[in-house]
Formats: C-alpha cells, sequence, structure tokens
C-alpha cells in the first residue's frame, strides 16, 4: 500500500518539476527565436515548439496543481453542509472529475493514435510528427484523473481528500 | 432531412465566406431541403488549422480549408503555392485543372470528397520602400509564415522573420517586419498603408481554398442530391473565381487610395524573381516526386 | 421553444455542476459535453480533444505563463514593497489612499501586458499582502483589482482588440490607439470611486503612514527607479519594434530576474519556489481556458448564441436601441462564456447589423471591449473571479460583490462611450502613422 502511495506521490511530484522545465523551455525558446532576429539569423519553427512545451506544461501540471489546491472550485455549498453530507458531495466532486478527465484521456488516447497512424504532421515550419507533442495530453490527462480517482478512494476510505493548499496568503481568512 | 455544419476560417464579410453561404444556399434549394448546411465562418466553429481533421474524422461533415497549409503532410497539396509557376488568374486555372485528378486522389486516400475550389487574389510583394531589383531587396525583413516563404527571403537575400497571422499589423507598425508577401486582400484587410508604402503586383501565386465533404457522409448522399451538389459546387467555383477577380481590382483600388505606391513590378526585378521561381519550382518537385511532375509537365503542356 | 428547453438545460447543469463544487475548468467541459449532445454533434470526444490541444498548444497563450512567472519573481524581491515605499507617499493623501496603487498599477502594466488574467496575478499578488497590511478594507482591496485589471484587455496591446480586428477586418493599430483614452477615462472613474468610498466608509480605518516632506518624498522615489526601468524595457522592447506583444513577456521575466539578481533576492530556493508557483497559477487557468475552448465549440454546434443575435437583428431596432440590446446580450452571454468567445461566435451577425445602423467600427470595438471587460467579473463563469479565488481564498460570493461597483462603473462607461464617442474615435483619426 504504502509502496503505491510513494509511487503515485512521486509521480505527481516529478510531473509538477517537468512542466516547470516546460516554462523555462518556453522562455528560452522565445529568447531564441528573439535573438535570431536580432542577428538576422532564423529558428525556423521556435513559435511552434513554444507552443508544444505550452501544452506540456499545462497537461503535466494539472495533478500537482490538484493536489496542492490550485485548480479552483465553488464551495460554499461545501463549507456549509454537515460533514456527512460534505462526505457525500466530495465524492460526487471527485467521482464526475474524475469521469470527465478518463473521458478526456480515453479519447485524448484514440485523438494521438489517429495522428500516429495518419502520420499527422505539424502545419508550421518545425514539421514536427503531431503524436509526438500530443502524447502529453495522455500523460497529463492520464496522471489528473489517477489523482482524481486517488483522492476518491480516500475520500470513501478515510472520510477526507488529499488535497493540501500551501497558498502564501493563508494567514488571511474571512 | 439532415443539418451538415460547414466550418469556414474567414471573416463573414471575406468573399469566400460569401460565397460559402451562398454554396450551402443552392444546396437546401437543389435537395429540396433534404440537405440543409449550417455556415459557421470566422474560426466560429473549428479554427482553419483544424477543419481539415474535423471534416476527415467526421466531427463536421462538410468545411472549407487552405490546402497549401498542409503541404507538410504531402508536397502535392502546396501545387499551388510555387513561386511564379501560375502568375494569372488564368494559369492558376490550368494549373488547378491539371493537379485536380492527383490532389482528388490524395484526398480521397484521407476520407475527403473535394467539392470545389476557388483562388485567392494573386500574391504581391509589400515594402516600406521603393523596390526595382533583387538587390534593394537585401536585408529587409521578411514576414516568413512557412518554408516556402522563409525560402523566397533566404533566395532574395532578405531577413525571415516569423510573425504569426495575429500580430502582423503591429509587426508593421513597430518594424519587427517591413515585408511581406501576400495578397492585396490581407494588406487591404489589415489596412498595411498606416505602416508600408510599395506593393508590387508580382502575382506570385494565388493559393486555393478548398470545400470538401467526408467520404462517408457524401456515400450516404442519393445519386440526385449528389448531382445537385456537384452542380451547386461548379456554380460556386464559377461565381467564386469571379468574385476574387474583381475583388483583386478592389483591393488594389483600395491600397491605392490608402496612399500606398500600387504598381506592376519593373522587367528587371520580374525577370529576377522569375528565375527565383525557377529554382522553387525544381526545389518542389524534388519534394513532390513524380506525381508532382505530372502535374507540372501536364500545366506546361497547356500553355 | 427547442432555444428555451436548450438553454434551461444549459443553465441546470451549469449551476448543478459549478455549485456543487465540481472544479471550474472540468465544469465547463462538463457543461460543453451536455451541449454537444443536445445539439447532436458526431464524434463528441474527438471534438473535444483536438479543440483542447489546440487552444492549449497555442504560441500567444505562451505570454500568460511568462507574466504569471514575472509576477511569482517580483513578488519574491523588495520590488513590491519599494514600490509601496515610493508610491505612499504621493498616494497615501489623496483621499482613498494607497488603494489607487491597484488602479494604477493595473494602468501601468495593462500597457505591458494583452490579458487580463496576467495583469491580475502580477499585480496581486504583489499589492495583496502590501495593501491588507496597512488595513485597508479587505472588498476594496479585492474590488479595485477585479475591476482594474480588466484594463488590460483595453490599453494596448490588447488580445480583445486583436481578436475582434481580426474578425471584422478593422485596423488592430486604429483600434489600439481607440483604446487609450476609454482605458485612462475607466481607470479614473475606478478612482474617483475609491475616493467617494473613503469619505463615506466607516471601516476606512488604514495604517497611515507619517507625513512628509517634499524632500522626502522626491528621495522616497528612488525606490520607483526599478519598477520603471523594468516597465520601460518591456514597454520600449514592444515600440521599438525588439519584440512581438507575445515575446515582451520573456523579456519582462528577464527583466525580473534580472533586478531579483541585483536586488540580492535572486536564490535558489526563490528561484524554485517561483518557477512552481508559476506552472501551479498557470496550469489553474490553463485548465479553465481548456473547458472554456470546449464550451466555445459547444456553443458553435448548438447555435445558440447566434439564434440569440438572430433574434436581436429580428427586432428592427434604432441605433441606441440596437446598442442597449447589444448591451445586455453581452452581459447576459458574458455570464457564460468568457467576452473573447462570445464575440467570435456571434460577430457574424452582429457585425452587418452595427455595419448598417451606421455605427463606426472603431468604436464599437471598444464598446465591446469594454463588454468584454465586464464579462470577466460576471458570476457564474467569470474569469478574474476564479482568478481571484485562486489568490485569496476568498469565496466567489464575496469576490463577486465586491467586484460588483466595478461591475456598475463599466456600464456607466458604456453610457460615456455612446454620449461622447470622441473619447474613443478622436486619437486614431487624428494619429497618422508615420510610415518608414
Ligand atoms: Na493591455
Ligand atoms: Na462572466
Amino acid at each position: 500500500m504504502t509502496a503505491i502511495r510513494k509511487t503515485l506521490d512521486f509521480l505527481y511530484l516529478i510531473a509538477g518539476v517537468a512542466a516547470a522545465l516546460c516554462l523555462i523551455a518556453i522562455l528560452l525558446l522565445i529568447v531564441a527565436q528573439m535573438i535570431a532576429r536580432w542577428t538576422g539569423e532564423i529558428f525556423p519553427g521556435a513559435p511552434d515548439y513554444a507552443g508544444y512545451a505550452m501544452a506540456a506544461a499545462s497537461f503535466l501540471a494539472f495533478a500537482n496543481a490538484l493536489n496542492k489546491g490550485a485548480h479552483i472550485r465553488v464551495s460554499i455549498l461545501l463549507n456549509s453542509v454537515p460533514s456527512g453530507m460534505k462526505r457525500v458531495l466530495e465524492i460526487w466532486c471527485f467521482a464526475l472529475g474524475a469521469a470527465i478527465t478518463w473521458y478526456f484521456t480515453y479519447n485524448a488516447t484514440w485523438f494521438v493514435y489517429w495522428s500516429w497512424k495518419f502520420n499527422e504532421v505539424s502545419q508550421g515550419q518545425d514539421a514536427t510528427l503531431m503524436w509526438i507533442p500530443q502524447s502529453v495530453m495522455v500523460v497529463g490527462g492520464g496522471l489528473v484523473a489517477v489523482a482524481l480517482t486517488d483522492n476518491l478512494v480516500h475520500v470513501i476510505r478515510h472520510g477526507n481528500h488529499r488535497i493540501t493548499r500551501d497558498t502564501v496568503e493563508d494567514t488571511h481568512e474571512v | 432531412a439532415e443539418t451538415w455544419d460547414m466550418p469556414m476560417a474567414y471573416s463573414a464579410s471575406n468573399f469566400h465566406s460569401e460565397n460559402g453561404v451562398a454554396f450551402a444556399e443552392c444546396v437546401g434549394a437543389g435537395t429540396n431541403g433534404e440537405i440543409t448546411i449550417e455556415v459557421h465562418p470566422g474560426g466560429s466553429l473549428f479554427a482553419g488549422a483544424d477543419i481539415k481533421r474535423a471534416i476527415q474524422t467526421g466531427q463536421v461533415q462538410i468545411g472549407e480549408r487552405l490546402l497549401s497549409g498542409h503541404q507538410n503532410e504531402s508536397a502535392v497539396f502546396g501545387f499551388d503555392s510555387i513561386p511564379f509557376l501560375a502568375p494569372s488568374f488564368d494559369d492558376s486555372e490550368k494549373l488547378f485543372k491539371a493537379a485536380r485528378p492527383k490532389i482528388e486522389a490524395l484526398l480521397d486516400e484521407q476520407n475527403l470528397e473535394l467539392l470545389y475550389a476557388v483562388p485567392w487574389p494573386p500574391q504581391g510583394l509589400y515594402f516600406k520602400k521603393e523596390v526595382n531589383s533583387v538587390a534593394d531587396m537585401a536585408g529587409v525583413k521578411f514576414r516568413s509564415y512557412n518554408n516556402t516563404t522563409s525560402r523566397l527571403a533566404e533566395l532574395t537575400g532578405m531577413l525571415p522573420v516569423t510573425v504569426e497571422a495575429a500580430e502582423i499589423s503591429q509587426a508593421f507598425a513597430t518594424g519587427v517586419a517591413e515585408s511581406m508577401v501576400s495578397s492585396g486582400a490581407t494588406g487591404y484587410d489589415r489596412k498595411v498603408w498606416e505602416s508600408l508604402t510599395h506593393f508590387y503586383e508580382v502575382d506570385a501565386w494565388l493559393p486555393r481554398n478548398y470545400v470538401m465533404v467526408n467520404q462517408d457522409v457524401w456515400a450516404d448522399v442519393s445519386d440526385a442530391n449528389k448531382s445537385a451538389i456537384r452542380a451547386c459546387a461548379d456554380a460556386a467555383a464559377a461565381r467564386g473565381l469571379e468574385a476574387s477577380k474583381a475583388y483583386t481590382q478592389f483591393t488594389m483600388d483600395g491600397l491605392a487610395a490608402g496612399g500606398m505606391t500600387v504598381q506592376p513590378a519593373g522587367d528587371a526585378l520580374m525577370g529576377e524573381l522569375r528565375e527565383i521561381g525557377a529554382t522553387m519550382t525544381a526545389e518542389w518537385l524534388e519534394a513532390a516526386g513524380d506525381e508532382g511532375a505530372a502535374l507540372v509537365d501536364e500545366f506546361k503542356a497547356m500553355q | 421553444m427547442t432555444e428555451l428547453y436548450v438553454i434551461a438545460l444549459f443553465l441546470i447543469v451549469l449551476f448543478l455542476l459549478l455549485g456543487t463544487g465540481v472544479w471550474v475548468g472540468l465544469s465547463l467541459m462538463g457543461v460543453a459535453w451536455v451541449g454537444m449532445m443536445l445539439a447532436d454533434a458526431n464524434r463528441i470526444g474527438d471534438s473535444m480533444v483536438q479543440e483542447i490541444w489546440r487552444s492549449s498548444s497555442s504560441w500567444t497563450l505562451t505570454a500568460l505563463p511568462m507574466f504569471i512567472w514575472m509576477g511569482e519573481i517580483l513578488y519574491r524581491t523588495r520590488l513590491s514593497e519599494d514600490m509601496f515605499k515610493g508610491l505612499s507617499p504621493w498616494l497615501a493623501r489623496l483621499p482613498g489612499g494607497l488603494v489607487h496603487t491597484n488602479i494604477v498599477a493595473c494602468t501601468v502594466f495593462a500597457a505591458v501586458s494583452g490579458s487580463s488574467a496576467a495583469t491580475l496575478t502580477t499585480v496581486g499578488k504583489m499589492s495583496i499582502p502590501e495593501l491588507r497590511a496597512r488595513q485597508y478594507p479587505e472588498n476594496m482591496v479585492i474590488g479595485t483589482l477585479a475591476g482594474a485589471a480588466t484594463l488590460g484587455l483595453m490599453i494596448p496591446p490588447s488580445l480583445a482588440l486583436i481578436v475582434y480586428g481580426v474578425t471584422v477586418n478593422e485596423s488592430i493599430t486604429k483600434l489600439f490607439f481607440a483604446g487609450v483614452f476609454p482605458g485612462l477615462i475607466l481607470a479614473g472613474m475606478f478612482m474617483a470611486y475609491v475616493a467617494i468610498v473613503s469619505f463615506a466608509s466607516k471601516d476606512w480605518n488604514p495604517r497611515v503612514e507619517t507625513g512628509m516632506s517634499l524632500a522626502e518624498k522626491l528621495r522616497n522615489s528612488r525606490f520607483l527607479a526599478p519598477v520603471f526601468a523594468l516597465i520601460s524595457v518591456v514597454i520600449g522592447s514592444m515600440y521599438l519594434g525588439y519584440a512581438t506583444a507575445t515575446e515582451a513577456a520573456a523579456i519582462g521575466v528577464i527583466g525580473a530576474l534580472t533586478l531579483a539578481l541585483f536586488q540580492g533576492s535572486l536564490t535558489p530556493s526563490s528561484f524554485r519556489e517561483s518557477l512552481m508557483g508559476a506552472m501551479r497559477t498557470s496550469a489553474m487557468i490553463a485548465l479553465i481556458l481548456a473547458g472554456a475552448a470546449f464550451l466555445k465549440l459547444s456553443m458553435g454546434f448548438t447555435g445558440l448564441p447566434r439564434a440569440l443575435a438572430d433574434g436581436i437583428a429580428a427586432m428592427e431596432l434604432s441605433r441606441f436601441q440596437l446598442l442597449m440590446a447589444l448591451l445586455v446580450f453581452y452581459i447576459v452571454l458574458g455570464m457564460f462564456l468568457d467576452g473573447i468567445s462570445s464575440v467570435v461566435l456571434t460577430m457574424a451577425v452582429v457585425e452587418p447589423m452595427v455595419r448598417e445602423a451606421g455605427i463606426d467600427l472603431i468604436w464599437f470595438g471598444i464598446f465591446v471591449v469594454v463588454v468584454v471587460e465586464m464579462a470577466q467579473i460576471t458570476p457564474p463563469i467569470g474569469f478574474n473571479l476564479f482568478v481571484l479565488q485562486g489568490m485569496t481564498n476568498h469565496e466567489m460570493g464575496y469576490i463577486t460583490k465586491a467586484a460588483l461597483p466595478m461591475f456598475l462603473i463599466m456600464v456607466l462607461m458604456v453610457f460615456v462611450l455612446i454620449w461622447f464617442p470622441d473619447i474613443a474615435t478622436w486619437l486614431p483619426e487624428n494619429l497618422r502613422q508615420t510610415p518608414g
């Protein structure tokens, strides 16, 4: 059990770190493109690569952001109902969230499969095979689906989820 | 009765979109309301780059796309965007006639049925200064958006700068770019006379928008309705061609009224550009293989 | 009749999902999926993935995480503290005091960034802790931030004006010029409101800084130098042609890192924290954007926004009536869609109506932007509300209430635009771009 726990937590962390590295990649790509232009060189496909890094930064970060409470939700009802009811509501939210993300991941898998099967190439100057950057949708979507399911199981078994917020403004509560 | 969703990439007032709406009305009438087409212009359903795949996979039944956008997939799709191969409306029609069977075969493999294609006004060169020869272009920052335009910049000694379509106006206003190759229509729509001064009608190429149907959908259409739709498509092709010609003149006048110098390129410049065109045709032929060679031979035989 | 049924079902599902606490981005996907089912669309899953991929892998979107990252870096430097040290001697004496820094900083940052979310996160990250420390009323801090951040869409560069300009084929340069005065006037109206409330409100008892002589004030202003340097570099890079609007965001990050380095606040741990913070905040926004992209597609398939716009077209209204009808129409649409999507979905029908009524399309662009700005702060789907919730932990209801006066000021702004159209049209008509 703890082995699974540790593996999952490690995956959420490592995906978050990868997403952060993608932000650095975006910065470097944009800077490289500007420098290329100032010096009369060309960097074909730079905007396309930056776009892929953007998608990777988002998809890989979803699960990590979920566990850190970064994704927002309307919690008026959740905070005003008694704890038994709250548990039911949380189960509903995590179950529905998991259903939506698993649905997305399932379709994304087929989508990428067809990109690979059709040999779909980027329409930009990069001429990248599209299944390569698109695969992060499957990885990131799958991971956030796992994270939602993980939390769902936790709510059912222990009555609470595993999301912990650590925003700097936490000191202030209304 | 069934309804087809038809995504189109350009804004509702663009002549391609207006032509598409007229085509849709024709289909509604011709099939006695058995097939109605709902046009979604301006990328209000799918963005331009997504439309082909959306039709292919059956997300929508029909749609319009600039096929040269897909030349990374197959060089043959870029036949209508080879610089200076068919530099006039008449030549462009001949070239399309030569290419049509090959394009249809290629689209067939992709689960697509071609209905009609309409050319954009010819591509000309925009500058911030007078240009009389390729030498005058040296070092000018040239907006490139694909391999063809980058190569064109390289061969003319210009500096290719990548500027996305959404940032064209701003890029010219701030000097990020100083030149581009595009139709008079783009320059007119984006009101480039606010930053640029010269437009040379070099008629580099006339890229086309293609209206295509998903083949699974097409197979379920009755023969009577198929011929009604084909008739509407032929009418749309003819109407679109005339609209494109009329719009070319309209936008040239508009650019001039905006204060730009609008003129054909001088003989010296045009000669140099044709040489560059020959180089680029040869390069395209290398990429497009036998299919491409057959297509160009057939086109040359028609002249 | 079927439209009413579709609308009703849509609203029920939306309120059910959002209300029970399903994450906003996932709620939007759920609602969009229901819409696709109602529209009887084919291959819904495929469309969902294609649309989400297109919107998440967009190059222009990269400016957003860059500006967020820049905000995270600045927040960890002494810069925000310094900015307040420099500004407070000047602004503290104004009625409303330092709350004005929210509006001034948003206005200035609006000239750097084209988006409202980037303006909000960058300024909010710096100003919220500082204003709280000085005990300004929380609802004013939150409200002014929600409202003023929307100026990012009006003051050039502006994503909303680019989308509008491309859709209706009007000059983006002209639209940018047209946005300058209305943006400044709107900022002025926000500031006037702050001043009035500061007189009227009983809980307006901020910690006051001691008075300073003019010499001291000027000396303190040296603290503003780094901020001005950073902003000048970012704006300068755009207007001197070194960078496009998207690339300017990367220059902002480099500038912020350089400042942090000089101030000695750039440590491996502060760098890591800023990066991880930016990663999560931009993921939060990206998930909502993904949901919104699918919802836009779904709305396109249902044809609902166009049907409603068609309904307005059929009413044959006078010029003023038409503008009023469109105001109400876009406010209602803006409650459920982000403003830019509602423009894209309806312009095909609205543009001919507006042209026919003889309304200047540049002026109308500014009208549309004010309405798009409103959509950012109207519930249930209001982007700035979401971002502020993520930043402050306040409930949606609280933030919405705090932002309501700003919404009303924007409605007033629409009438100001109608009564004095010159504030939008004068600058673009009189500033002839000199070529070369
Ligand atoms: Na702005
Ligand atoms: Na809203």
